[in-house]
Parts: structure tokens; sequence; C-alpha cells
């Protein structure tokens, strides 16, 4: 920032000098676009609600995605977590195809990690009972400790929509 | 004001008195004693606040998701269910043992075994003694007969105490592998299928516990004990039996379990019950000789054998005499003694016999642990014995509150046993309790998340709803009866139409209504299914009139008037005809209704279905209805109407 603002002003001395220009005047377009969404031109574009709200709504609006302590003074594993949370997302998008409806919230807790969501009922009951111990013990062997699956399950995709934007 | 007074005079009081006591007391310290210090394992705290809940019968089981899509309602689902997840579980367990490559990270600290990729072992493999240990020790049958015939082809020596345990793990299991102790549903759900294997010799002979006894020269008592023990277990009676007369000989003391397994097949040994007994008396005897203490397994063994014995009066008392000789030395029966002695007094033929109640006053509100393989037996053989022995309602709850005292319930085996189990108590309880009661106080309590009620016992409730005139419960049961499948059954099918048709709903109409819907409801269900090929409910006459009557008298001419419409095509296929009660109303309807072209149809059909009355249907028809000329014609050439 204090380079490319010292290159900034060295750059207009450089215009002053030249071309008796005055200072640049227009204001730095500060444009933050992590965890926003774009507009589609039709409004078509499912939010659920912790898309609908930007990131810092988290602790005011919205909660966390991820639950543990890994990050806090003297917590352990924080790079580990943070990877191991991004395998347990890709994977249960992966083996839940197209049935995740919301985000997947984990929790961990001691040594237990608990994954929640939303979960699309569209198929069998029973069909979603293996996939729960598939993952739940699929998990354990690859985490090495307990994991255990708290869904809810809805009956249309459109239940966690909060809004199209 | 008044009574601050009287307090403060009351305190000045009190601590006259105390300072009184203070002077004059004898002066003997009160001697403080510390309690002392329990040792407390990890867990206890748990199980002191685990021990503070009660099993919830609003909620399902907690193996299922705590979701409404994902509760299990019937039977089959929740089998199904609780399946589904183990198979997934074994999904990832075969997945685990593909790749075991992939899993070699060791992320837990400490490790945990159970998360690690089990150790193959194939023909190739490098092994030694201490791999035979391991898999010894971790119950793996086919990978200990594999190492031990690798070491062998090595020529590798194994100590005796090796070689000791490898026996023992195989006479144990009967070299088979057995089920993995994860899979919990499995072991719940697998049907009694033991019991029936139990009859006949399964014991492997010439197999690689043989083997491996043989190759032992000059074998132990311990390797008698095992062989013997596994040939019992397995019903190899003879050899077994001939083997323990082979260590007789040489004087080898075998451990008590092996004297408690040859009392056990004592039954498959000699036939006559005289000689049975002999032959348990003498290995008692040998017991004694040899100088060892008999145990519960002792006890268990001989209990066994009475239990086989027959119904003769003897037999019970040699039941009574072995409880009280082995209390004598010390050996509290554990439940499935009690359930032994059950077995022996309460047969099918034989007499009645009150004993369920002395036992229960024995070991009434103590909670147990399992002891004995059979303890889990006891308690749907005591609720059986109350509902179909002796038919006492009174045991039944006395049973019951036995079960939910403590940790109890951990001994009611599994889910065959436990539906048993619940089927006798429901059973018990209908017949002896009222319907409002019994309604209330178990029915909503404990269905469907404890059991769900099978076809005879929902029978059996609609019995009692037919005595006690109860046909306020039919929408409820109805309802339960198709989550429960039980809505293609054919007798509870008619069972529900029949109380509902006789049922006099006239002055309720949202009963009738209720009914109508409901009639309306197995309607459309038989005729949507109609294509299915298996366990498909058809039609009959009777079954049709109940509906065609059910559905008017909640006044829906239109949909009687399909009901009839169906009657009339499928009058060659349909079995049966229905009452002609029913025809006649639906006569009674089209007068109301003015469509004489369908009762005309109605009266036609009950002509050809040879009801001599059809008649008079056609003469009300004509009488309270004025009839086109058109419809006089159709209706003369069905009936006669200038007989009447």
């Amino acid at each position: 920032m204090n380079i490319c603002l010292g290159k900034t002003i060295h750059n207009s001395l450089k215009l002053e000098l030249s071309l008796a220009r005055q200072l640049h005047t227009t204001s730095v377009c500060n444009k933050v676009q992590a965890g926003r969404y774009k507009i589609t031109s039709k409004k078509t574009f499912p939010l659920t609600y912790e898309m609908a709200n930007p990131p810092h709504q988290i602790a005011h609006r919205k909660a966390w995605n991820s639950w543990n302590t890994a990050n806090v003074l003297d917590g352990h594993r924080p790079s580990e977590t943070a990877v191991e949370d991004q395998f347990i997302r890709m994977f249960i998008t992966g083996t839940w195809h197209a049935l995740f409806a919301s985000e997947v919230i984990i929790k961990r807790q001691h040594n237990i990690i608990r994954i929640a969501g939303l979960v699309n009922g569209s198929v069998l009951p029973r069909k979603m009972y293996f996939l729960i111990g598939y993952t739940e013990e699929f998990l354990s062997f690859w985490l090495q400790c307990p994991v255990k699956m708290e869904l809810q399950v809805i009956a249309n995709k459109k239940d966690a929509v909060f809004k199209y934007i | 004001m008044n009574i601050s007074r009287v307090l403060s005079k009351q305190h000045h009081q009190l601590r006259r008195i105390k300072l009184w006591t203070y002077l004059f007391s004898t002066s003997a310290e009160e001697k403080i004693e510390l309690p002392r210090r329990i040792p407390r394992g990890p867990t206890d705290i748990l199980r002191a606040l685990e021990s503070t809940i009660q099993r919830d019968p609003t909620a399902a089981h907690y193996k299922y998701h705590d979701d409404p899509f994902l509760i299990p309602k019937s039977n089959a689902t929740k089998r199904t269910y609780a399946m589904a997840r183990e198979a997934g579980k074994k999904a990832a367990h075969w997945v685990r043992s593909e790749n075991p490559e992939l899993f070699n990270h060791k992320e837990c600290d400490p490790p945990i075994e159970a998360f690690f990729p089990k150790v193959v072992f194939d023909e190739n493999s490098e092994v030694t003694e201490d791999d035979l240990k391991r898999v010894i020790e971790k119950n793996q049958v086919s990978d200990a007969i594999l190492i031990n015939k690798l070491l062998a082809k090595q020529g590798a020596e194994i100590s005796a105490d090796t070689k000791q345990g490898l026996l023992e793990l195989l006479c144990y299991n009967n070299g088979d592998d057995t089920l993995n102790e994860e899979f919990i549903e499995e072991r719940w759900f697998r049907q009694s299928s033991r019991i029936r294997e139990r009859q006949r010799k399964i014991w492997k002979d010439g197999h690689v516990a043989e083997e491996i006894f043989i190759s032992i020269d000059n074998p132990t008592a311990e390797a008698y004990s095992a062989i013997i023990q596994g040939m019992a277990k397995y019903f190899q009676v003879d050899r077994a039996n001939h083997l323990f007369e082979e260590a007789q000989q040489k004087g080898l003391v075998l451990n008590i379990d092996t004297y408690n397994s040859l009392i056990r097949v004592a039954n498959f040994l000699k036939e006559g019950y005289e000689l049975r007994w002999t032959y348990v008396i003498n290995i008692l005897q040998a017991i004694n000789s040899a100088g060892i203490k008999p145990n519960l397994g002792t006890l268990n063994a001989v209990l066994h054998t009475l239990s086989t014995m027959g119904t003769s009066q003897n037999v019970k008392d040699l039941t009574l005499k072995t409880l009280r000789q082995f209390k004598d030395l010390g050996i509290e029966p554990c439940l499935g003694s009690w359930y032994y002695v059950l077995i022996t007094y309460c047969k099918e033929r034989g007499p009645k016999s009150n004993i369920l109640s002395y036992i229960l006053d024995e070991i009434e509100g103590k909670t147990f642990e399992i002891r004995d393989l059979t303890d889990t037996s006891f308690f749907v053989t005591a609720m059986d014995v109350s509902r179909n022995h002796l038919n006492d309602l009174n045991l039944g709850k006395r049973v019951h509150s036995l079960l939910l005292k403590g940790n109890n319930y951990n001994l009611i085996g599994d889910s065959f046993k436990e539906s048993v189990y619940y089927r006798h108590y429901f059973a018990l309880l209908l017949k002896n309790i009222p319907l409002e009661e019994f309604m209330q106080e178990v029915y909503y309590k404990l269905v469907p998340n404890i059991y769900v009620p099978e076809p005879s016992i929902m029978e059996e409730v609609l019995n009692q709803v037919e005595i006690n005139g109860a046909v306020e419960y039919i929408p409820k049961l109805w309802s339960d009866m198709i989550i429960f499948e039980h809505s293609n059954r054919e007798n509870l099918v008619n069972r529900v139409l029949n109380l509902m048709v006789n049922a006099h709903t006239a002055d309720e109409t949202d009963l009738a209504e209720k009914f109508g819907t409901i009639a309306w409801d197995i309607y459309t269900s038989i005729n949507d299914n109609e294509e299915r090929k298996y366990n498909q409910l058809s039609f009959t006459g009777d079954m049709l009139g109940n509906i065609m009557t059910l559905a008017l008298q909640n006044n829906d001419f239109e949909k009687a008037s399909t009901v009839m419409e169906k009657l009339d095509k499928g009058h060659t296929t349909i079995v049966g005809v229905p009452k002609f009660e029913a025809l006649s109303l639906f006569v009674d309807h089209c007068i109301k209704n003015k469509a004489p072209s369908k009762a005309i149809r109605c009266i036609q059909y009950a002509s050809d279905s040879g009801f001599p009355d059809a008649v008079v249907l056609g003469a009300k028809l004509n009488e309270q209805l004025t009839l086109d000329k058109n419809h006089l014609e159709s209706l003369s050439k069905i009936v006669d109407l200038r007989v009447l």
C-alpha cells in the first residue's frame, strides 16, 4: 500500500513536472469482493441466507461455517484444521452429489468433528442413511477421530434459498 | 411490628438455651469422619449423568437421524435404515482395504489402531511369531491360520504358549471368522438363526484346530480343555467325550469350563432322561474328585440339561435342589439360570406353575450385568410365561418394570427377541386392562418408536375396539396401519371396514366423514395397485359393499356410484357379493339423489347376484320415484313388478 502510494505520488509529481497537471483527485476505488455475489441481469441467481450476508455480518446476522479453536491463542493445528475443513467440504460436495442445499458447517469439539447442513430430500431415506454411514466412517478413517453428521432434510431445494439476485 | 418483637424474643431465648447447653454439656468432641475416597474412572461422571436419563419414547432410537424424513416408522424401515447405515460403513471399510497405502498417515495421537488399515497377509508375507500373537490377540481367525501355515513352511518353531493361544482361538470360533464387532446393527438384526444351527454338528472335523492338537506331542491339560470345549460347543459330542475320557485316563486336570461344556451337551450324548442325569452326576463327581470349584457356568449347564428332561415332578425337584446346593457353594444364579428354571417349570403341555412370581420376589429391583449368554433370553421368556402360561397381568407388569430398571434393558437380546417380548406384553395388556387405559398408557407411549405392533397384535387391538365399541380409535389405528404397512393384509382391512360399517355413526357426522375418507382411501389404494404382481390385495364383493356403505353414510353419492360401477363391471372377476343392505342403501340414496338409471343398474346387479329381494328394491324405486317409460321398461325386464 505504501509503495503504491509512493509510486502514485511519484508519478503525479512527474506529471506535474511535465504537463503542469494538478494532483490526481479521483477517489480511490476500494472495492471489496470477497463473499459477495454479482447480481445477474434477470435476478435468477439463488442465494442461501449465508451467501446473502457479506462477511462483515459474521457474528451479527450469521455465524461461522467452521467452528473450532485452532486460531485462538495457543490453539492447536491451525493450518491443518483449515486444510482438513476444506477436504471435508470437497468430500461432502462430491459424495453427496447435488444433495447439500446449504453450506457445510464443521464444528469441532475436543476430538469430535460434527458436520451439519441442510440436505435435499430427493433420495430415499435408506440411501441417505448409506451416505451418512459412509461419510462418517470414511472421514473417521481419514481424519482419525470420531466424525458425526447432523443433517436436516428439506423437502425442496428452494427451501434453502433466501433470495434471488 | 408485633411479629418482629416476638421473633426477637424467640431469638433471645434460643441464644440463652445455646449458651446453657454450651456451658453444661459434656464436652465430648464430635469426631468428623471423612469418608474414604472412592476411586473414580474417567467415565464415571458420564455414567452418573447417563443414569439420570430414561429412554424417551417420543423420540426414535438414537441410532437414527433426528429428522422427520429420516425417522423410521415401521419395522421394515427400522431395519432398512439401520442396516443401510451399516452398509455405508462397510463401504468405507472396503475403500480403505482396497487402498491401504492411502491411509497410512498418523493423525491421531496417541495412535488408535481402529483407524489404521488392517495389515494384510498373503502367501509371500514375511511373518514371525509376533505377527501370529498379534492376530490371535485381535481375533482374526483366517489370518491366524494363514500365518501358522507360513510359519510352518519357513520351518519356524512356535512357542507352546502361542500354539495354545492359536488352538483356543480356532476351537472357540470353529475356524471361522466372526462378524466384526463394529457392526452392531447386523448383530442386532440378525435373525436368531443360531438357534436352528444349534441342533446339528457343525464342528469341522480334521480342520486346522485338530491338526494343531495332533501336532502337540504330549498335549497338556489346557490343550485338551480347548479342543474338548470346541468340539462340545459345535456338537461333535462323541469325540469330545472320547477325548475327555482319554484326558481322564492320563490323569490331566482339565479346567472347569470343559466340564461345563460337557454337561451342556448331555442331551446329545445320552438318550434317556435317567442316563442323562447319571452322566451329569458322574461329571459333577469328576469335578469334585479333580478338586476344582464349580462356577456359574456349571450351574447353568446342569439347569440346561434338566430343562431338556421332560416335565416330571422329579426334574423340578432336582432343579430346586441344584439351585439350593449351588447357593450353598456361594454361587448366585444369574438371569440365564432363571431362564432355565422357567422353561423347566412352564412347559407348554405341563401343569401350570407359579414359579415366576417366586423368581421375581428374588430378583425384583435388582440390576444385572450379562454373565451368561442365555441371560438375554430371560425377559422374553418371562413375558411369554406371564402371557401364555399364566395370563397374569400383575406378573407381566413386574417383569416389565424389572426390564426398565437400571441398565437391565441391555439384556433384552436382539431386535427379534425385543419384538417378541413386546408382542407378549401388548397381548397380555390388551386382554387384561380396559382399552382406554391401554391406548393412553401403552399404545400412544410405545408405538411406534419403541415397538411397532405386528399384524397379529393389530388384529387383537381391533378385536378389543370391537368388543368395547370404541370406534373413535379407528382413524388413528388406520393411519398407523398404513404407516406400519399392514394396509395390504386382507383380514385387517376387512376387519376395519366391518368395524366401521357396524358402528352406528348416524349421529356423529365427523366420525362418519372420517370413516368415509378411510373407506375411500382403502378403495383407491387397492384400485391403484391392481397391476402389482405380488403381495397385492384384490377387491371382494363384501369389501366393496362396505366401502360403498361408508361412502353413503358420509352422504357421498358420487363415490358410492364409482364403487357400484366397479362392482357392476367386475361382476365376473370380483369374488363374492356385497351384503344386500349395502345395495338397498344405495338404491335409497339413488332415490334421494333422483338417479333412476344408477338404481336400475344396482337392481340389475342385485338380481344377477341372486338376491331374491331385488324385486323389493325395484318396487321401492317404482313407488318413490316417478320413472319415465324407458326406465320402467328396463326395470320390468329385471324384476317382475306385478308380483308385488
